[in-house]
This record gives C-alpha cells, sequence and structure tokens, in this order.
C-alpha cells in the first residue's frame, strides 16, 4: 500500500516538476486539484476503504493534497519569476541614447563671479549697496577728492551728459553715497557692485562697459591689516586656498596709503607661466584706506574713525578664472559662449 | 616716463643691484616698471676695418668687402649702399646673436662672406632714434674707433638698459631724474649724489623785462646769455638724451632738455637776436594764427596762456615755443625761460592742440615750485661748461613761487595704528630721513617732518604713513580681520527676487546676457516700454553709442540677431539691467526673447513649442513665485506694441491696476528689420513689479465633499473670448462653482466659419455637504442661460 503512496507521489511530483509556463501549471492544477480531479477522485474513493483503513488512507490522501498545493504554489511563483525575468529582458532598452534633455540656462559669466564675490562678503556680514549709472559728478569725482581739473580725472576717460551728470566711471560713486548716508550710523560694511564707463575704445582688453565691484568698511580701529586679511579671504575664495596676496604701494586719490594687490598665481601656483606673464603674481585689486578728506567730506571724524576700500574687476576676474581671451566675449553673447557657464565652479 | 640704469648710476652706487632688482625695487616703490630693454642688441660685435670694397660679379647691389677686425682679416659681403673703403664699421662676428637670429659664415651668390656689417636698427636700437642716413644703411664710425674693439655697445654709447616707468598722477615729481633718484635711494637705503651747479662768473645789469598779465602764469624768471656757441653736443649729452627717447638737436637745445629731465622744470630757450625789444610778457589768448617751431600753425584761443613780446605770440607757454625765435645754428645768445604756468590751462590747450610735448607733460601734472631757479642755475653752469657761454647778465624775477613749506607732525602710535603695525620710532624716524624730510624729534612719540618743494603729493599725517610702509615694505602688514561690533549682511535691493527670477528663467532654459547700455537713436526709437525721454552723452564715441539706452528688447534682438547669423537658431535668452530717462528715473527692466522651438530629443522627435501662451505661462509662474496671486494678473490686448510686438497675438501685462509690461509673437516686419526667426518677446518693468506688494499665503481647507462634474461644448462667435466665457460662468455659477478650465478650442467641419466650439469643464463643490441633483440642475440652468443671452453661445450636439 504505502508503495502505491510512494508512487503516487513520485508521480505528481514529476508532473507539476514538468510544467514549463503558467498556462500548464494551471491546466495540472485543474488536473490535480480540480473538482474533477486526482485528489478529488482519490477522495471519493474513501467510501470502498475497508473501515480499518480508512484512517490511514484519509491521511496519506490529505498529505498528498497538501504537498500537491505547495508544489503547484511554489512552482507558480518560480513560473512567474520566470516570466518577468523574461518580460524584464524583453523590455531591455539602450541607456546610451541621448537624453530628452530640456534645456537648462545659464548665468551670464559677469553675474557668476559678481554674485560669488558678493556671498563671500554677505558672509562676513557685508551689506549690498547699488547705485545710479547716470550718476553725479559730485559722488563719482568730488566726493571722492577728484575736484575739477585734478589730474587723475585723466586716468579715466568721462562719459559727460552735462555739467553736472555724467555715466559714472567707478563705483566709488555708490561708496560716497553710502558715506554720506550712513555717516552717523557706523560702523559701515558694504559692497557696491554695478556696471561703469569709460571712454575706451573696445577691443579684446578694453571695453567702454564694465563691471566693478568695490568694497568699504568704515569704523574704529579699521587698519591695513584688517584690509590685509579681508582680501586674503577673498583672494582664497575665488582662487582656492593655496593662493597668497602681496601688497603694492599705488595711488588712488580716494584712498591714503593707496595699495595694488597681486594674488600668486593661480594657474601655476607662482613658478611662473603665460597668464601671469612668468611673475607668478597677478595683479587683480585696487585698495587703501580711505583718505581722510572724503571722510570729512562725507561728515565723519577722520581722526576717531577709519576705514579701508577696495575694488575689482569682474571681468578681469571672469577672464582669469574661465581663460576667456578676449573681453568682448562678455558682451557678445553668443549662446555657444553663454552655454560654458552651465556649471558653477 | 623713461629712465635709464647708468643714468641713476651716476648718482647711486647701484654696483650690488641688477637690472632686474632695480624694476622689482622700483616697482615696490609705486613706480611701477611697465617694461625694461637693453638700449641695443647684440653679441660677439667688434669694431672693423674696410680695407677693400668692390661690387659683387653676380649681384648689382652688393659689395665684396675685406675687413680688418684685428685678430684676422675677412671677407664679408654687404648690402648697404654706404659701404665704403677705409670705413671704420660694426662687425656681427659668426656667431654673433641679434635679435633677428644668429649670424653665421655663408656664401652669397658663390662668394664666401664670414660675418656680417651692421647698420643700429639690426642692433635693435629704437628707430625713432635714428637718422634716415643711418636707417637707410650701416653705420659709420668715427676714424679713430679703435679696430678690433670688442665692446663696441659701449663705444657706441648704447650699453644701456632703459625703464619705462608709469608713474601715479601723485608722484609727478619723478618726472624729475633727481627727485626719482633720491626716491629710490630712500627705497635701497643709500646715498645719493646729485651734481653739483655751482660756477663762478660775475653777472651784469640786464634790461630784460618779464611781465605777465594773467594769474596764471604767476611767476616767470629770465636770464639773458649774449654769446654762446651752438655746435654740436658731447657723446655723453647726446647718448643721455637719446635713451630716454629724446633727439639731441645742438648743445643748447639738448642742455635745455637736460636740465629738464634733471630738474623737472621745463625750460625755454629763446633766440636774443629774435627778441629785440628785450619784453617778455605773459598773455591770455590773442586772435592770431600762430606758427610753433614744429612749423605748425594753430590758432590761438582765449584760454591759452601765450608768452608774447611787442604784443606778438612767440611760444604757447609751457607747451611749445615759436618757429620765429628757436634756436638754430645762427643764434649767438638766448633768453632763458622759467617759469609756472597754470596746470589746467596748460592741460587744456595741449590736449585741444594733441601737442604732448615734454615740457607740457610736466606742466599739466603740476611740477616743484622750487626749481624754477633751480633749473636756471643748472642750465647757465652747462652752458658755460659746453656752449662757451659768456656776458651773463641778472636772472630777472617776475612774481612769487607762491611756496609755503610744509611741516606735518607726524605720530608713531597713530601711524602704526592706521598700519596695523608695530614700528619703532627709530624706524620711521630714519624712513622720513632716507627721503629728506629733515625729521626733527619731538617727544618720545612725535617726529617734525619738513617736506621738501617736489612732493607737493604730502599734506597730512596719513600721507606719511603710506611714506613709511612703503620704504619699509607692506611685507611687514600682517593680516588681521576688522575687530567691530557685528553687522547684518544684506542683499542689494529686490537682490533675492532678481535672483529668483534668474533662476526661474535658467529653469525654463532662458540664458541671461549681458549687453551695452549705449545704444543708437534706431535702437532708442524700436525701444518699447521706455522709460522717457533718453539720458544722451555730449561726448559719446560715436552715433552707435549715443544714449543710455531707455528699453531693453531692441539690445536684446540685436543679440538674437547675432546668434541666429552664427546659426544658433534655438534660443531663450533674457536681460535684467536699468534704463534711465533725462528726467533721472530709474527703472529696472527685464527683457526675454525665445525662439519657436526647442529641441528636447531629436530622434524621439519630441520638440517644445514656444509661443504666446508658453510665455504667458512662464510670466506667470515668475509672477506668482515673487508673490502676487494669480488673480492679480491680467493680460490685456495689446495697447502699444509699436512694431515690435504682433498687434494681434501680443498683449499687456498688468499686475493689479498697473501696467507692468508688454509680451507676445514678434512682429513680422520687426523679424526681417533684426533677421530672425520667429520670436516670442517679453519687456517687463520690474520695478513696478516690486512695488506691489506680495500677496500672503492663506491655508485653505482641502475639499471633503465631492465635486460634480459637467462638460459643456459651446459654439460661439470667433470675437467672444475665451475670459468672456468664464467670467460668464462664474458670476452665473455662484458660490458652488469650484473649477472651470477649457479643454478644448475648435474650428472647422461641423463648425459654421466666423464660429468656434470651446469645450469648457465645470465642477460644482460644496464645503457643507454632498451636493444632489436638486442643488445643481437651477445653477447650471441659470449658466446655460446666461452663455446664451450674454454670448450667444450655443450648445454643440
Amino acid at each position: 500500500m504505502t508503495q502505491k503512496w510512494e508512487e503516487l507521489k513520485k508521480e505528481i511530483v514529476a508532473k507539476i516538476e514538468s510544467a514549463n509556463d503558467l498556462n500548464s501549471i494551471e491546466n495540472i492544477r485543474i488536473e490535480l486539484l480540480g473538482k474533477k480531479g486526482l485528489i478529488n477522485g482519490l477522495m471519493a474513493q474513501m467510501k470502498d476503504v475497508p473501515k480499518q483503513e480508512k484512517k490511514d488512507y484519509g491521511m496519506a490522501v490529505n498529505s498528498l493534497k497538501q504537498l500537491t498545493e505547495s508544489l503547484i504554489a511554489k512552482k507558480t511563483t518560480d513560473l512567474k519569476e520566470k516570466e518577468m525575468l523574461k518580460q524584464l529582458h524583453e523590455d531591455k532598452i539602450d541607456i546610451t541614447l541621448p537624453a530628452n534633455r530640456g534645456k537648462y540656462g545659464t548665468l551670464h559669466p559677469l553675474t557668476v563671479v559678481q554674485q560669488e564675490i558678493e556671498d563671500i562678503f554677505i558672509g562676513m556680514g557685508y551689506a549690498v549697496v547699488e547705485g545710479p549709472e547716470v550718476e553725479l559728478d559730485l559722488y563719482n569725482f568730488e566726493k571722492a577728492n577728484i575736484p575739477p581739473d585734478h589730474p587723475s580725472r585723466d586716468m579715466q576717460d568721462t562719459f559727460y551728459v552735462d555739467v553736472h551728470r555724467l555715466l559714472r566711471t567707478q563705483t566709488t560713486a555708490i561708496q560716497m553715497r553710502v558715506l554720506e548716508d550712513e555717516h552717523d550710523m557706523l560702523p559701515i560694511k558694504v559692497v557696491c557692485p554695478g556696471k561703469v564707463y569709460r571712454k575706451d575704445d573696445d577691443d579684446a582688453t578694453h571695453s567702454h562697459q564694465f563691471v566693478q565691484v568695490e568694497g568699504l568698511v568704515v569704523g574704529e580701529n579699521i587698519t591695513v591689516g584688517d584690509l590685509k586679511g579681508s582680501l586674503e579671504l577673498l583672494a582664497r575664495s575665488m582662487f582656492g586656498s593655496g593662493r597668497e596676496i602681496r601688497l603694492r604701494q599705488s595711488y588712488f586719490p580716494f584712498t591714503e596709503p593707496s595699495i595694488e594687490i597681486d594674488v600668486s598665481c593661480h594657474i601655476c601656483g607662482g613658478s611662473g607661466c603665460p597668464t601671469c606673464k612668468n611673475t607668478g603674481w597677478i595683479e587683480i585689486l585696487g585698495a587703501g584706506m580711505v583718505h581722510p578728506r572724503v571722510l570729512e567730506m562725507a561728515g565723519i571724524n577722520s581722526e576717531k574713525y577709519t576705514g579701508f576700500a577696495f575694488g575689482v574687476g569682474v571681468e578681469r576676474v571672469a577672464m582669469l578664472k574661465y581663460g576667456v581671451d578676449d573681453i568682448r566675449h562678455f558682451y557678445a553673447n553668443n549662446i555657444k559662449f553663454l552655454d560654458t557657464y552651465k556649471r558653477f565652479e | 616716463m623713461k629712465i635709464t640704469y647708468n643714468w641713476l648710476k651716476q648718482y647711486i652706487d647701484l654696483s650690488d643691484i641688477s637690472k632686474q632688482e632695480l624694476a622689482d625695487v622700483l616697482t615696490k616703490a609705486g613706480h611701477e616698471v611697465e617694461s625694461f630693454e637693453d638700449q641695443a642688441y647684440g653679441t660677439n660685435l667688434v669694431i672693423g676695418h674696410v680695407l677693400s670694397c668692390q661690387k659683387h660679379p653676380n649681384a648689382d647691389n652688393l659689395h665684396i668687402c675685406q675687413v680688418d677686425v684685428g685678430t684676422d682679416t675677412r671677407q664679408i659681403i654687404c648690402g648697404a649702399p654706404n659701404v665704403a673703403e677705409g670705413q671704420k664699421v660694426i662687425v656681427a662676428l659668426p656667431g654673433c646673436k641679434l635679435v633677428s637670429g644668429e649670424i653665421k659664415p655663408s656664401i652669397v651668390r658663390g662668394e664666401i662672406s664670414n660675418g656680417m656689417i651692421c647698420s643700429l636698427s639690426e642692433l635693435n636700437v629704437d628707430k625713432k632714434l635714428l637718422t634716415e642716413q643711418q636707417l637707410a644703411g650701416i653705420e659709420v664710425l668715427a676714424d679713430d674707433a679703435e679696430v678690433g674693439n670688442s665692446n663696441v655697445l659701449k663705444y657706441l654709447g648704447l650699453d644701456d638698459t632703459i625703464y619705462e616707468i608709469s608713474l601715479t598722477p601723485n608722484r609727478a615729481d619723478c618726472l624729475s631724474i633727481w627727485a626719482l633718484a633720491k626716491d629710490i635711494g630712500a627705497v635701497l637705503n643709500k646715498e645719493v649724489n646729485l651734481p653739483n651747479y655751482s660756477y663762478k662768473v660775475k653777472k651784469s645789469k640786464t634790461d630784460l623785462i618779464i611781465h605777465s598779465e594773467t594769474e596764471k602764469a604767476p611767476y616767470f624768471i629770465g636770464t639773458i646769455i649774449n654769446n654762446l656757441t651752438i655746435k654740436e653736443s658731447p657723446k655723453w649729452l647726446k647718448n643721455a638724451l637719446i635713451a630716454v627717447g629724446i633727439k639731441a638737436i645742438n648743445n643748447v637745445v639738448d642742455i635745455s632738455n637736460y636740465v629738464m629731465l634733471e630738474t623737472g622744470q621745463p625750460l625755454h630757450f629763446y633766440d636774443l637776436a629774435k627778441i629785440p625789444a628785450k619784453e617778455i610778457t605773459v598773455k591770455m589768448g590773442l586772435d592770431e594764427i600762430y606758427t610753433a617751431l614744429d612749423g605748425q600753425q594753430y590758432h590761438v584761443l582765449e584760454d591759452d596762456l601765450m608768452i608774447t613780446t611787442e604784443n606778438r605770440a612767440i611760444g604757447y607757454a609751457g607747451i611749445m615755443g615759436g618757429e620765429d625765435s628757436k634756436i638754430d645754428e645762427s643764434t649767438k645768445g638766448i633768453i632763458i625761460e622759467a617759469a609756472h604756468f597754470n596746470m589746467v590751462n596748460v592741460r587744456n590747450t595741449s590736449r585741444r592742440l594733441g601737442l604732448f610735448t615734454e615740457a607740457a607733460t610736466r606742466f599739466s601734472k603740476g611740477i616743484d615750485p622750487l626749481a624754477a631757479q633751480i633749473a636756471t642755475e643748472r642750465s647757465i653752469q652747462l652752458l658755460i661748461e659746453l656752449a662757451e657761454a659768456e656776458n651773463i647778465e641778472e636772472t630777472v624775477i617776475f612774481g612769487d613761487t607762491g611756496y609755503k613749506p610744509t611741516i606735518i607732525e607726524a605720530s608713531v602710535t597713530k601711524i602704526n595704528s592706521l598700519l596695523g603695525t608695530h614700528f619703532e620710532y627709530i624706524d620711521m624716524f630714519n624712513v622720513f630721513k632716507a627721503l629728506d624730510f629733515k625729521p626733527e624729534k619731538k617727544d618720545e612719540d612725535k617726529i617734525i617732518t619738513y617736506i621738501p618743494s617736489y612732493r607737493t603729493d604730502i599734506e597730512l599725517w596719513q600721507d606719511l604713513s603710506e611714506e613709511v610702509i612703503r620704504i619699509l615694505g607692506y611685507e611687514n602688514i600682517v593680516s588681521t580681520l576688522p575687530k567691530m561690533p557685528t553687522t547684518q549682511a544684506k542683499y542689494a535691493e529686490n537682490g533675492k527676487s532678481r535672483r529668483i527670477i534668474n533662476a526661474m528663467l535658467n529653469g525654463y532654459g532662458f540664458n541671461e546676457v549681458v549687453t551695452y547700455s549705449l545704444v543708437s537713436q534706431a535702437n532708442i526709437d524700436a525701444g518699447i516700454l521706455s522709460i522717457g525721454t533718453p539720458v544722451r552723452i555730449s561726448n559719446a564715441m560715436g552715433e552707435d553709442r549715443r544714449f543710455y539706452r531707455t528699453s531693453l528688447l531692441p539690445s536684446l534682438l540685436d543679440c538674437v540677431s547675432y546668434n541666429i547669423a552664427r546659426d544658433n537658431y534655438e534660443y531663450a535668452l533674457f536681460e535684467t539691467a536699468n534704463v534711465y530717462s533725462d528726467e533721472g528715473k530709474e527703472r529696472l527692466h527685464l527683457s526675454l526673447a525665445i525662439s519657436e522651438k526647442t529641441t528636447y530629443s531629436k530622434w524621439q522627435n519630441v520638440y517644445g513649442n514656444n509661443d504666446f501662451y508658453s510665455v504667458k505661462g512662464i510670466i506667470l509662474n515668475i509672477l506668482e513665485k515673487l508673490g502676487y496671486e494669480k488673480k492679480r494678473i491680467f493680460f490685456k490686448p495689446l495697447s502699444n506694441g509699436k512694431k515690435l510686438l504682433h498687434p494681434n497675438k501680443a498683449a499687456d501685462i498688468y499686475l493689479g491696476k498697473n501696467l507692468i509690461g508688454y509680451m507676445g509673437h514678434i512682429h513680422p516686419l520687426a523679424k526681417n528689420n533684426y533677421a530672425i526667426n520667429e520670436s516670442v518677446i517679453a519687456e517687463i518693468n520690474l520695478d513696478a513689479v516690486f512695488a506691489e506688494k506680495p500677496s500672503k499665503i492663506k491655508f485653505e481647507k482641502i475639499a471633503r465633499y465631492p465635486a460634480v462634474n459637467y462638460d459643456l461644448a459651446l459654439v460661439v462667435e470667433e470675437k467672444v473670448t475665451a475670459e468672456q466665457i468664464i467670467s460668464t460662468i462664474k458670476k452665473a455659477g455662484g458660490s458652488l462653482l469650484d473649477l472651470i478650465e477649457i479643454f478644448d478650442v475648435y474650428r472647422g467641419k461641423g463648425i459654421e466659419k466666423g464660429y468656434k466650439s470651446v469645450a469648457v469643464s465645470i465642477s460644482y463643490r460644496s464645503s457643507d455637504k454632498t451636493l444632489s441633483e436638486n442643488d445643481i440642475i437651477p445653477i447650471h440652468k441659470q449658466v446655460l442661460e446666461q452663455l446664451s443671452d450674454k454670448l450667444d453661445a450655443v450648445l454643440r450636439d
């Protein structure tokens, strides 16, 4: 008897094993577990089994049923998985085809650099202040210690509107407005970005329009050392943490002492290359301590308060940073040029 | 300005300072060296003697020369027309390096050539300094030149190094080489020995009359020298002038130039015989045509300072003397002029005339108030020495130098606290001493300084602090950060909103551009949303850049046009920039332009179709992001698009009651004018936007009860707008109306021409309950009636 159950069991296992798709396993399920299936058939024969064997017979059929059910369930799962794998395989795409890529626009490189500088100083508690581009001679020159007929007016050829109005030649004009507006609300800590204009013929290195960012700090006990420390931070944020700066004597009418600031070359690290004309240094900032006369004109006591100011040309920084060889690229706005600035650096 | 190594070497011991070091020192001290270059270049040169010179048999223009170079005699082929037997010449031996390359033995048309006979331009001497004769041929040396001398550059006086210095405007004093030498001496901490210019001559009484009619020439000193000899200057003098780029003319003229270079005081020498009245008067303006010594005629204007005699012009004061009183071979006596002329007048006149002479440069920048006397004495000394000057009259002085000595008290503490340094009293004292400020100790902290007359830039103790750090070196400054109360960082006004606009437009694929603010009349005329009368530049570079723009779109379209011409057919560009009006208004504008098509994926055939509605969407989204609810924003029929916008495919944009801009498709004419493709453009007044208060964000309950939806297809006349349909439905639908959406607009089969079918989906919803049919039917009926009554709308079957 046991022999017979074992054979039957083998038969069922083999049958289920032979199923190779979901259809055939379903057919096998009906054949074995359906109303008219094998298991029900065995159950029906129960009535013919002698009474003393009924219990064993019943248990044997039941165990056969449970086995069948679990084998079919497992086989079904396996086959489903197999079919899924097949399906997935058929779904395979060529992931190397080009993206459906909506274009992302760019900020103009001058804006990128300007914002970068603004953000460095915002991080140090500076306020960003702007001012008019059509400016008064008063703020552009006179308050900046450049009276009429001052020889340094020759340094900057100016676009005049009339006797009093001009296109500002330097964002120093904004600083002069800040000094006047805030002379009784010291300390002052501002950066002043903006377009400036000079009567220069446009060529690879000159532009009649360009962007400056100037900074101004006025308070008690502000020193040349503070200027150096602040600009060192700027240089390192802009050109990398290894940068050094070097101060050189210079002249601006609105500062005393006046200083030119060189940054160690970010290309060669100071050993000399075409970018730094083999000097290892790149001239990048004009700066100095606010001239006492400028402070006094704004109503600030120059014996009690001191301050520093600095200015940087945004085009120059962008040209150095990105290796742009002609300043006119910034104003031609060829899309191929603009698309270069998709990334932040 | 130019200075030379050899010139400075006369005053300062430079034996331990290389030419590069000198350049570095100058730059560090604030006198930036733009370049420095050897006056002439050539290795392996020797003086040779042309023993014979014959025509080359195979070439008309070549000569075969046998040249004695001391060690041997060699054959050299020479192409110069002026080569001749017996000349002493400069020979470049094989192996000699010149700027043009290395000299090698060669065969020229079948004849051996073992070197080259040189011209000065081949030795890289500045061509401007050479005569036509020198430029045309080889340099012929004096007969006594020593054959075999291999130190040729020294023999020629061309062994100097020339530094081109860019002087800052405050240091015009260094246009005097003596003043510059003193400065360099202070930086190097070395003694400076300037020439002694005393002489022993008894001067005679003078009847020279000098007068100035204008305070613009407050000081004028004149000296008559009755006898002198005009001749060629000695070699040292000629070489000194040539080295700094001044032509040597004759001994007397050369002395005036040389002394000006030394002292910074421009001098003028008049031919005494041409001023018989012995009277000189300075006047302001004369109505005459005047011939200057460059032979050119100039018209004198009323602000020009003129030197006159007997009411006749003999010189533009401080700029250039006159043709008819200039020094020439026949000159026997001179009048020396050393004066002060107003810097502004000289600058304006020299600029107007385009005469930027060495004298004008110096007067324009300001001269040492005490130099006139010194320069006069120095020139008399040299005239005696080099021009046999005799019969010298007493110097006549008109006016006053106006010089007041500057005395400044310097506090060591104050200077240290401005610089952030810890220099000792003695360090600063020594700086002042080296600069010849004649320091005196007042107390333990204070030093009294007496500023030399030529240092007109020094007026305050802060100026002295600059001298201290300049001489002691900026490397002594230690980096610190300001110690001060905390300040609040701020973006620029509306700076944050501007960054949001930038970021959103970038997200929509727009590239930011920056264009020129100065534009032409045509650009002004094309503008829309213009701020007003343009600001006009009085001294513009040209008509292309005459005005400050009043609108941004024309520049942006120029930019599109530039890109189309470079095959960039797909574009999305924007600019934010200020516009100004002559009345003093300033506004921040935004302009944008986008091509009709944007390619997303070619192989999948996915393209963006940019039209009025997509740009309308971008503008709505930006305004919403900036804080303005959609219901405050209106697009109304275009009121004034000039010729830039398509009159029927464009709109006025309103925020509340204020017109903030224009947008829409480009006008077909403008499209042609700018030679661009189909484009949607806009210009918005951002200041008008920022002036509006952003809407507050309010929490709204999320609807709990379901909506009931109806879809309608309405046939209406073409003139009926979507907005009319929506507002009619809104009015009729009342408070239960939840959403209205247009989901189709159809024209064509089944719809009569002149009509369109507009499909609208309407949903009703209550916040208190689930709506029943009974709630909705009367309202919906009313909606349909109103659509029919007001808009003649018919339901499409």
